[in-house]
């Protein structure tokens, strides 16, 4: 009897080691999502999608396929990923918002190995430029948000000034709401932080018909509508106009400030007005164009972020496991699932297919699309790009202590193109 | 008989085995992995590569920011651990003394140390904020001031406040190793001191100073390498910005290794502080050792 069982248990053994290969067949990708506010998390893994999560509802509508998916705060997600990548151990599907590094050094597959045609289409063709490199498509975007001036109504009213359209109007305008309040309002927000000040160099630059790089893309930092522009910058916080440590006080601490009404104007994401209801402040708040240098023209600053995936040699069945993160774009990109994503965190979409259900559910929609068609994005897709990104918030903050912007400018742009 | 030998030979390895263990997978094995980063070349994307010699000790030393780092450094470490030194002395000096409230006031000094130092360093971030900070808040209502004043005016302000708030966390540490030395100092000694003629600071420079020497060796070497690697303080305050201009070594090191994304000058650096506080315990080891030779 002994013998029977015994038999019976290695048959099952042999049986279970012969079935596990079978199920081992399913794919299994590996996902990290950033972050973007509390609701990401309930959407990707909890009960924020209808009650269910987009893990559970994936998996339902494609059998076979199983996602790993990871959501990782802001803070950690380059560290998570550089980590993972020097382990080799990368993801298979990562959302962040650079990609030229991953992409320079071989490790990313070309959107078209994965991507199906329909699905690539449908992307804004202006978006899907910011990710090439010599012609070839390495990341889709996600989502994007565009940048405008935000003011406080009730503030320029009580001073007696007109949002300001040009550089000289500003100056009138911070003059007049210091001499209204006193210290109590600050006229104008400035963040040059480690955090974005790569964003404060776009907005007075682009300002100015300067900027990053030529119309050929090549390295421009230091020329004379850049140096300008920075002075003029530098000169709004010498002046007085300005939060007082533009240094360390990031974007965060001027939206709180202009919740609370502390703060005037300042530039910031269609996002603002979500963050400061969940502040519980109170602003009568209006939006505008960014003030540009007289003769030059304004131009909105768009950010985006992107979905890409990376290579895996040692996945055994390729075309499957390109087939399976194509079945992931497409599901996550349906409409169905990509307009409740897009309007959770208050973004602006990247499809031209959740268009008309956003304007439809919000008519503001439209207005900040329109922004968006004619903003302008960081030149990511430059593999010098993260030196350019540190390289221009340090010229600012030695500016800010002092340093001559012309020479900084030149310094940087002699370390980053040689000349 | 032999067998107890063998098994005594054996037992006390087996006994410190787990720690040891401990030991080697969480200190030594990541020690040796930031070796083998610093002279590696490590992609932007986190690929170690080949072998780079010195290049990435190179890279961290000629940068610009790195002689005011430096600077930095000193500044901060002689500072925080020379003031907080003193001010420790003085208030073992009266916590010894007896006193109503004694304890309470111990007990006053300790809370401090028991918080930690991410918490502190917000906290007084926040108090030194000029528009809605408490220091100003107190100020204002008090009258001393009629508008908000701008706690952090400039880097050179900042750091400052920022070596102020080191030392302040910093005193508890030293108060109590002090302490526990005045209190193991014979009252005899005073005695026979006062017999002699001696007065307070003749007490204080031939009687306590030469017997509190051990204690005050003890924490003052400690603290130098905590303060050395205290990250939290100037993090939480400034992280280094302006332009590094208020960074000391670990906060560079970390802003280069997970902001700027250069892994192998900043795995270098890290070595380069290894050496430095391999020094500085070299030389607590050398200094505790010769205390137990002489039976002090």
């Amino acid at each position: 009897m002994k013998k029977v069982l015994s038999v019976i248990l290695a048959l099952a053994m042999l049986l279970a080691i012969g079935i596990a290969p079978a199920a081992a067949e399913d794919i299994t990708l590996d996902v990290i999502i950033a972050q973007y506010g509390p609701n990401t998390q309930e959407w990707f893994l909890g009960k924020g999608m209808d009650g269910s999560n987009f893990v559970e509802k994936f998996e339902a509508a494609n059998p076979g396929i199983k996602l790993n998916l990871e959501v990782v705060s802001w803070n950690d997600l380059y560290t998570v990923v550089s980590t993972k990548i020097s382990n080799n151990n990368a993801p298979d599907i990562l959302n962040i918002d650079v990609f030229a590094d991953y992409a320079n050094e071989g490790l990313l597959m070309p959107v078209s190995d994965y991507c199906p045609d329909e699905l690539f289409k449908d992307f804004f063709p202006s978006f899907i430029e910011q990710s090439v490199i010599d012609g070839t498509c390495w990341a889709v975007p996600d989502l994007a948000s565009a940048r405008a001036l935000f003011y406080n109504v009730d503030v320029l009213k009580e001073a007696g000034v007109e949002v300001p359209t040009t550089w000289a109007e500003l100056e009138d305008a911070s003059q007049a709401i210091l001499d209204a309040f006193g210290g109590d309002v600050y006229p104008w927000g400035i963040d040059m932080t480690t955090d974005e000040g790569q964003a404060a160099f776009a907005y007075y630059t682009w300002g100015n018909n300067g900027g990053f790089v030529d119309e050929k893309g090549e390295w421009v930092l230091n020329s004379d509508a850049n140096v300008e522009a920075i002075e003029y910058a530098i000169g709004l916080v010498s002046k007085g106009f300005t939060n007082p440590n533009p240094a360390t006080q990031t974007r965060y601490d001027l939206q709180d400030m202009f919740a609370a009404g502390k703060l005037a104007m300042l530039i910031a994401p269609n996002q603002l007005p979500t963050y400061v209801a969940d502040k519980e402040g109170n602003v009568n708040m209006a939006t505008a164009a960014l003030p540009h240098n007289e003769g030059a023209t304004s131009s909105s600053v768009g950010v985006m972020d992107r979905i890409m995936a990376f290579k895996d040699d040692a996945a055994p069945d390729q075309a499957a496991r390109n087939e399976a993160i194509g079945k992931f774009l497409t599901f996550f990109y349906d409409p169905a699932n990509y307009v409740g994503w897009v309007s959770m965190e208050g973004f602006l979409p990247a499809v031209n297919s959740a268009v008309g259900a956003l304007v439809e559910a919000d008519p503001s929609f439209q207005a900040w699309l329109d922004v968006l068609g004619g903003a302008k994005f960081y030149p990511t897709t430059k593999a010098e790009w993260n030196d350019v990104k540190q390289g221009v918030i340090d010229v600012e903050q030695q500016a800010l202590t002092g340093g001559n912007v012309k020479e900084l400018l030149d310094a940087l742009q002699t370390k980053i193109a040689g000349k | 008989m032999r067998s107890v030998f063998m098994r005594h030979r054996w037992e006390p390895y087996l006994w410190i085995l787990p720690s040891v263990l401990l030991m080697l997978i969480f200190v030594v094995f990541p020690i040796g992995i930031v070796f083998r980063l610093a002279f590696s070349n490590i992609s932007r994307a986190g690929v170690v590569g080949d072998f780079a010699g010195l290049k990435n000790f190179q890279e961290a030393v000629s940068s610009a920011a790195f002689p005011q780092v430096m600077l930095n450094t000193l500044i901060w470490v002689v500072s925080v651990v020379g003031l907080s030194t003193l001010t420790g002395f003085i208030c073992a000096m009266v916590l010894n003394q007896e006193f109503v409230g004694r304890k309470i006031a111990r007990s006053i000094m300790v809370f401090p140390w028991a918080a930690s130092l991410v918490i502190q360093a917000s906290v007084w971030n926040y108090i030194i904020k000029m528009e809605y900070g408490n220091l100003n808040n107190i100020l204002l209502n008090l009258g001393f001031i009629q508008s908000a004043v701008n706690w952090r005016a400039s880097y050179q302000i900042e750091f400052v406040w920022e070596c102020a708030i080191g030392i302040i966390v910093t005193i508890p540490f030293v108060t109590f190793t002090v302490l526990s030395g005045l209190q193991s100092i014979d009252d005899a000694y005073y005695e026979a001191a006062t017999v002699d003629g001696a007065g307070f600071w003749k007490k204080l420079r031939h009687v306590t100073l030469p017997l509190v020497k051990p204690s005050l060796t003890v924490s003052m070497v400690l603290n130098i390498i905590y303060v050395f690697n205290s990250f939290p303080i100037i993090y939480t305050i400034t992280k280094g910005a302006p332009a590094n201009k208020t960074d000391t070594m670990v906060t560079y090191l970390y802003m280069l290794a997970f902001y700027d994304q250069k892994k192998g000058p900043a795995t270098a650096l890290s070595v380069i502080g290894f050496v430095i506080l391999c020094v500085a315990s070299g030389i607590y080891m050398f200094i505790t050792m010769r205390k137990e030779d002489t039976g002090l």
